[in-house]
């Protein structure tokens, strides 16, 4: 249950189906009604998206390519195309912003919305997730699952629902009841590794969450174990925050073959400095702390990282930093599978010339 | 392998060389305290690879070994402790560790001592007796200024100078430099090395006052000693910039003025200046100092005016206030004098009541202002 000072609220969370393979789908008839995967299809590649007719294989998304052939032998593989799904994304975004301004997006294909007061002054939540439904497929020809409730947990479980297409509600009275019979390992923020942990503490379900005491859950949990007891009762007071303020900019590569030579990795470094340089220009972010991402052929994986006193001035600041970063770690005893390259500690202030005066 | 040692002579010793314990070190076996018993002493040591610090304790023990236990485990279990001897009973098999009080048994697991880095020896070129109030004053006066951008290696330590007659200690981040000079340290030849700010503040936190500091400095480390204490670092390989050219010598604008009164002003006008660039002016004319500052932003502004005694041109300076703030803040003289060329030029602080066998300068870069035409 809510806290009963604050006014019941109306969440809508929203969620395109199969959102990457669907946009390849519509683009694509040929593709229409088979199973269909975005990503690459070659030894190291991985799942991005994979259509329903896919899905009913086992073939998931974040699944390694080669494992998802297995699944489905006839799996169509497709390249991703991220320009279409941004300006897809944008269109959503369009449609969501006639109702509310109060919208958090998660990813490209998905947001929470907050309607408790809302644009089109409608009073039902289920409506304005009807239209909004409808709207989405109008302009996009695509549809997209839509979950409602009085929070963000119990919306995005919603949404979760009834895919694809589906419009669900969780009303105040049945959230708790609602969570009882679902498995943990399917509550947002409850992972593979965190539901393991449960399962050996001999909880399964939202109800077998929900007969532990919140001492027990922070206890085994830390601070998660707070949420987790609130959660397994329905209570998640966590606001729709429209604008979540980016922490980091990164870019990551997984390689064709292993890396091993010092001057490979110099190389496989260049795309991934040229990437977040050039985000942090266009947006004129400044950023001081630089950290090198490194994943081995066992994929084992370990950070380097450095901050220096000022933004970054420059690339070749950039790229001095990214190969200091990387000598620390040289000679690397096995191949290297994926690099990475993150900019964090990030603020608006640019590399603006400084009018403090320097002794040298 | 056992032995038998007071919680808190332990826990007083651990605490004093725990700095150096890095919280994600590169190899982990350095969250760990490598403990080495030898004819009834014990040998503690912890490192970062950088730097490293040893103490000795006296403990009872009728045989040699060594084991490395996790410091952090080890220091909460001691700190929580009530006085008292504690037994540390080893298995040099498993390294399984086991301390035995009048209030339970705690177990935890050490590791191979083998595996702890071994410590460097300082093939001393060069060694030097001074007492630790000398050190502490040198590193007081100094580590505050150091750089901490890595991309100027050569600036995040301090750089001394050793020579016949004096000691001189130097300390930039490239917008401040600090030079501080004792008579009553010297050595015999003419060195010049930069010590890691890290081991300066490690020390500064372990020295006691009223002790005797023997350094010694190879060509690639420094040692410290000190009590039953002894930090050992590795020296900043790199050069340092060319700072006597950097400080100009013909300065004719000078003010004098209360160190205090001038610091108090500062931090009340700095509410009203900039937030990222603390800037602030100085107008001198007369026997008059007005500081002010503005934030355009927000069209918040402060100003105040102080008496001082000032000889020179009227002149109008910008300064990071808080430079400022920070340099008078580590000062303790009464009065100090600010001696400036030009408004692009760098201001000297120098405390004008000396105190004897030391020699202090400040220097800081000015902010240039806007010239509203």
């Amino acid at each position: 249950m809510p806290a009963p000072s604050s006014p019941i609220r109306k969440i809508i969370h929203i969620d395109m189906d199969a959102f990457y393979a669907s946009v390849e789908q519509r683009d694509n008839p040929e593709l229409r009604g088979k199973p269909v995967a975005v990503g690459g299809s070659r030894a190291r590649g991985v799942v991005a998206a994979a259509s329903y007719e896919a899905r009913t294989f086992g073939v998931r998304s974040a699944m390694a390519s080669v494992t998802a052939i297995r699944k489905c032998p006839d799996l169509i593989f497709v390249k991703p195309r991220f320009e279409v799904y941004k300006a897809v994304s944008a269109q959503i975004r369009a449609v969501f912003a006639e109702y509310t301004h109060l919208i958090e997006p998660l990813s490209l294909d998905e947001a929470y919305l907050d309607v408790t007061e809302n644009r089109a002054g409608l009073a039902s939540a289920t409506e304005i997730a009807r239209q909004i439904k409808a709207k989405i497929r109008e302009t996009t020809q695509l549809t997209a699952s839509a979950g409602v409730s009085y929070n963000k947990f119990l919306a995005k479980l919603a949404s979760d629902h009834r895919k694809p297409d589906g419009l669900f509600v969780i009303k105040p009275a049945d959230g708790p009841r609602f969570v009882e019979s679902l498995p943990v390992g399917t509550f947002h923020g409850i992972g593979r590794v965190t539901a393991g942990k449960m399962n050996a503490l001999g909880i399964f379900t939202g109800l077998d969450l929900r007969q532990q005491s919140e001492e027990f859950l922070t206890r085994h949990f830390g601070k998660a174990g707070h949420h987790y007891y609130h959660i397994a009762r329905g209570i998640d007071e966590r606001a729709v925050n429209p604008d979540r303020v980016r922490k980091s900019v990164g870019s990551e590569n997984t390689f064709e073959t292993d890396l091993s030579t010092e001057q490979a990795l110099v190389e496989g470094l260049q795309p991934l400095i040229d990437d977040v340089w050039a985000y942090c220009q266009h947006r004129q972010i400044g950023a001081r702390t630089v950290t090198l991402k490194v994943k081995y052929a066992d994929f084992q994986q370990i950070t380097r990282s450095r901050t220096i006193s000022t933004v970054l001035p420059d690339r070749t600041t950039l790229e001095r930093i990214c190969q200091e970063l990387l000598q620390s770690i040289l000679p690397v005893t096995q191949g290297v599978r994926l690099l990475g390259v993150s900019l964090s500690t990030l603020s608006d202030e640019t590399s603006t010339p400084n009018r403090q005066l320097t002794l040298f | 392998m056992k032995f038998i040692v007071s919680s808190s002579v332990l826990l007083k010793n651990l605490s004093n060389i725990n700095g150096v314990v890095a919280s994600n070190p590169i190899v982990p076996i350095l969250e760990n305290f490598l403990f080495k018993i030898e004819d009834g002493t014990l040998t503690v040591t912890a490192s970062d690879l950088q730097t490293t610090m040893t103490t000795q304790i006296p403990v009872d023990a009728t045989e040699n070994g060594s084991i490395a236990i996790p410091a952090k485990l080890l220091l909460d279990t001691l700190r929580s402790l009530p006085e008292q001897p504690v037994t540390f009973q080893i298995d040099t098999e498993t390294f399984g560790t086991q301390i035995l009080t009048d209030n339970g048994r705690y177990k935890l697991s050490g590791e191979n001592p083998i595996d702890f880095p071994k410590i460097p020896a300082v093939n001393k070129n060069l060694s030097v007796e001074l007492s630790s109030d000398a050190l502490l004053d040198a590193i007081n006066n100094t580590v505050f200024a150091t750089s901490t951008d890595d991309l100027r290696p050569a600036m995040t330590g301090v750089y001394l100078n050793l020579s016949d007659d004096k000691a001189t200690f130097v300390a930039t981040d490239g917008h401040r430099l600090i030079r501080y000079r004792r008579t009553d340290i010297s050595g015999s030849a003419n060195t010049s090395l930069i010590v890691p700010r890290k081991a300066l503040q490690l020390l500064k936190a372990s020295l006691p006052e009223g002790v005797d500091v023997r350094a010694e400095f190879s060509q690639a480390n420094a040692s410290f000693s000190f009590s039953t204490t002894q930090l050992i670092c590795r020296l900043i390989d790199e050069r340092f910039p060319d700072y006597e050219n950097a400080i100009p010598t013909n300065n004719t604008n000078v003010m004098t003025i209360g160190r205090t009164d001038l610091l108090n002003s500062l931090k009340r006008i700095m509410i009203y200046a900039n937030r990222t660039t603390h800037q602030i002016r100085l107008s001198l004319k007369d026997n008059k100092l007005t500081i002010s500052a503005e934030d355009l932003d927000y069209s918040n502004e402060a100003n105040e005016i102080l008496l001082c005694d000032y000889e020179g041109v009227p002149m109008e300076i910008g300064f990071n206030a808080k430079l400022l703030v920070e340099m008078l803040g580590n000062l303790s003289a009464k009065m100090i004098s600010l001696e400036m060329s030009a408004p692009n030029r760098a201001g000297l602080i120098i405390p004008a009541d000396k105190e004897e066998n030391e020699e202090l300068l400040m220097l800081v870069m000015p902010v240039m202002l806007n010239t509203y035409a």
